[in-house]
């Protein structure tokens, strides 16, 4: 099984490298899309799956990373020179809240993830350097529509193989008994404060550098757009509905769900309620099988094996 | 001295909205456990069926709520065996499961206005929207006035309900301590629907009132569901009492800062939510915990 999850990551990635050879724009646009969702997914599968601390809030770090990127370029940097800038503050961000916040367990941990995204929402619609409802434009010129594809790309291939390096390490083997017990954790001497604020540096960092990317490639931002809580929606439900705490799984659920938003899209009746189809998953997902699409397969592989 | 009169009488009136829409998450907390993140569509979806009573059937919005009521209790049970009954109480901690499976039903709720109203805002306009009467000196809209009236009204029903018939004190049982309520014979399975069915119908007409004061879309509820996290955290997460002491924690610090303070209006839901996170870190016992610390520190003494 994992030789095969393997094979199917190489060879998914080569033809993603390989893809602006023989297809269309559109095409590429799509892949670049799917490329974002694997990011967002993985990273916060780091924190959310790895480690079983449920977060609504990613909207913000992606937020931070956008207009990082955006304020900067506006003042005559290179986009691309703002990316560890954006990273570095949204890790310092996440570090602010999850000093408080990590003392809170389980769902009430989710609960003050979703306040203290609305409060930067709110926020940042209120003041004005983010241009406030009407939101800023990329400086002209500053697109490269390459440039910008293979570094989305790139991104999606080491968050992956980074995903795939943290839940074989030590780190992976602390978050995994986080996961499980806490108490029982820090009695053989994981500190879980520490790893917790570690694991959620790294993914708000992540995924702050896909909101650089995404900023750059869309050219315009506004805090409607890159705060919103449908974003931080999304970026729990793709883990969620391919298979939590799993490296596979965030990629499967990221690759239905941004096939399902292309598809949903372009219905127009569906435009303003295409998350109607991931709530229902979501229930279905719950009620049936906790461990997503990964525990599904899991299921069928057991069936056919005892069949034989 | 005007300025307080007017803060201290609005925050009243809002105290008294804030409590019916926080009671609703409180009592289904109490009983079975669960965060009710499908509060916020419940809302939204009280204040969409008022809105259909109104416009379709001509029923004044206040009269519509003691329709809404009954019609949300009967929804919540409905939604218990569906979904409700699937979510196992594990212990004193709600469960991750039940928290993301309540998250979808909101989505789909959400979902489902979008497809049936539409995204446009709504609002409901009544003969006495724009009225105002004045007491003490101070102006006060016609419409916060009736929904103070109807909070105080349901709630007292409640306090009514829990105090002296069976139920309630069932109800009760089970949130103090539900294996000492099983082992004396309350049938636990039916006074989880009851109360998912009561916290539904609060979260309805809640949903109501709230539509004869603003403008809604199906997006709508999302910032009330924070504020009533806000007041039951606050509030200590069970009791009645507590839940309206957080709600009138929350509506002074609202309107004190609105009116002493030059932080912007825009800013003011940024400030409840950051209160709500301060409140859940430093004392997730809420108010009254601290005031029993308090007590117990001086008896030391």
């Amino acid at each position: 099984m994992k030789a095969f999850w393997l094979i199917a990551g190489v060879v998914a990635a080569l033809f993603a490298l390989f893809a602006p050879l023989v297809l269309d724009r559109g095409t590429l646009n799509d892949i670049w899309n799917l490329a974002l969702a694997v990011v967002l997914a993985s990273a916060w599968n780091l924190l959310g799956g790895f480690a079983g601390q449920v977060s609504l809030g990613y909207s913000a770090f992606l937020g931070i990373g956008a207009y990082t990127t955006v304020l900067l370029s506006l003042r005559g940097t290179n986009p691309f020179l703002t990316l560890p800038l954006g990273a570095v503050l949204a890790a310092v961000f996440s570090l602010i809240i999850g000093l408080p916040a990590f003392r809170l367990r389980g769902p009430y941990f989710t609960i003050a993830t979703i306040g203290v995204s609305e409060a930067v929402r709110v926020s940042a619609s209120s003041v004005s350097f983010t241009g406030g409802s009407s939101g800023l434009r990329m400086p002209a010129g500053s697109f490269d529509f390459n440039v910008n594809y293979f570094s989305m790309i790139g991104l999606a291939i080491l968050v992956v193989a980074l995903a795939a390096y943290v839940k074989r390490s030590a780190f992976g083997r602390a978050l995994a008994a986080i996961k499980q017990d806490v108490d029982a954790a820090e009695a053989v001497g994981v500190n879980s404060t520490q790893f917790k604020l570690a694991a959620h540096a790294v993914s708000a960092a992540i995924v702050a550098i896909a909101g650089s990317l995404y900023a750059i490639n869309f050219q315009y931002i506004a805090p409607g757009s890159v705060f919103d809580f449908r974003l931080s929606l999304s970026i729990v439900l793709m883990p969620i509905i391919g298979g939590v705490g799993t490296v596979v799984g965030p990629v499967l659920g990221a690759l239905i769900f941004s096939t399902l938003q292309i598809k949903l899209l372009s219905i127009p009746a569906l435009r303003d309620s295409f998350l109607f189809i991931y709530g229902g998953l979501l229930i279905v997902t719950m009620l049936y099988e906790p461990a997503g699409l990964v525990g599904v397969g899991r299921r069928l592989a057991r069936s056919l094996a005892g069949a034989r | 001295m005007q300025q307080l009169i007017s803060v201290v009488l609005n925050s009243l009136l809002a105290a008294g909205l804030y409590a019916t829409m926080a009671y609703g998450l409180a009592v289904i907390y109490g009983v079975m456990r669960i965060i009710n993140l499908a509060h916020a569509g419940l809302m939204m979806l009280g204040a969409y069926v008022t809105l259909t009573l109104f416009s379709r059937f001509s029923i004044d919005p206040f009269v519509a709520l003691i329709i809404v009521g009954p019609l949300f209790f009967l929804f919540g049970v409905l939604l218990y065996g569906a979904v409700g009954k699937r979510i196992v109480r594990s212990g004193a901690t709600p469960s991750m499961e039940s928290l993301l499976l309540l998250f979808g039903v909101w989505l789909v709720l959400q979902n489902l206005a979008y497809v049936i109203w539409t995204g446009d805002t709504q609002s409901i306009l009544t003969s006495y929207t724009m009225k105002s009467v004045e007491i003490a000196g101070v102006r006060v809209g016609v419409p916060s006035l009736l929904v103070f009236l109807a909070s105080a009204a349901s709630l007292i029903f409640l306090h009514v309900l829990l105090k002296s018939t069976y139920l309630g004190k069932a109800i009760r049982a089970v949130t103090q301590n539900r294996d000492a309520a099983l082992l004396s014979g309350v049938n636990a399975d039916r006074i989880s629907a009851t109360a998912f069915g009561l916290g539904t119908a609060f979260a309805g007409i809640a949903g109501g009132m709230l539509s004869t004061l603003m403008a809604f879309t199906p997006d709508f509820g999302r910032s009330f569901l924070l504020k009533a996290f806000c007041i039951i955290v606050l509030g200590g997460m069970e009791s009645i009492t507590g839940v309206a002491i957080g709600a009138l924690v929350l509506a002074a610090l609202e309107n004190g800062l609105a009116a002493y303070t030059s932080i912007p209006t825009s800013f003011q839901d940024a400030v409840s939510f950051a209160l709500f996170f301060v409140a859940l870190v430093a004392f997730p016992q809420g108010v009254p915990s601290l005031v029993t610390r308090f007590q117990r520190r001086a008896i030391i003494r």
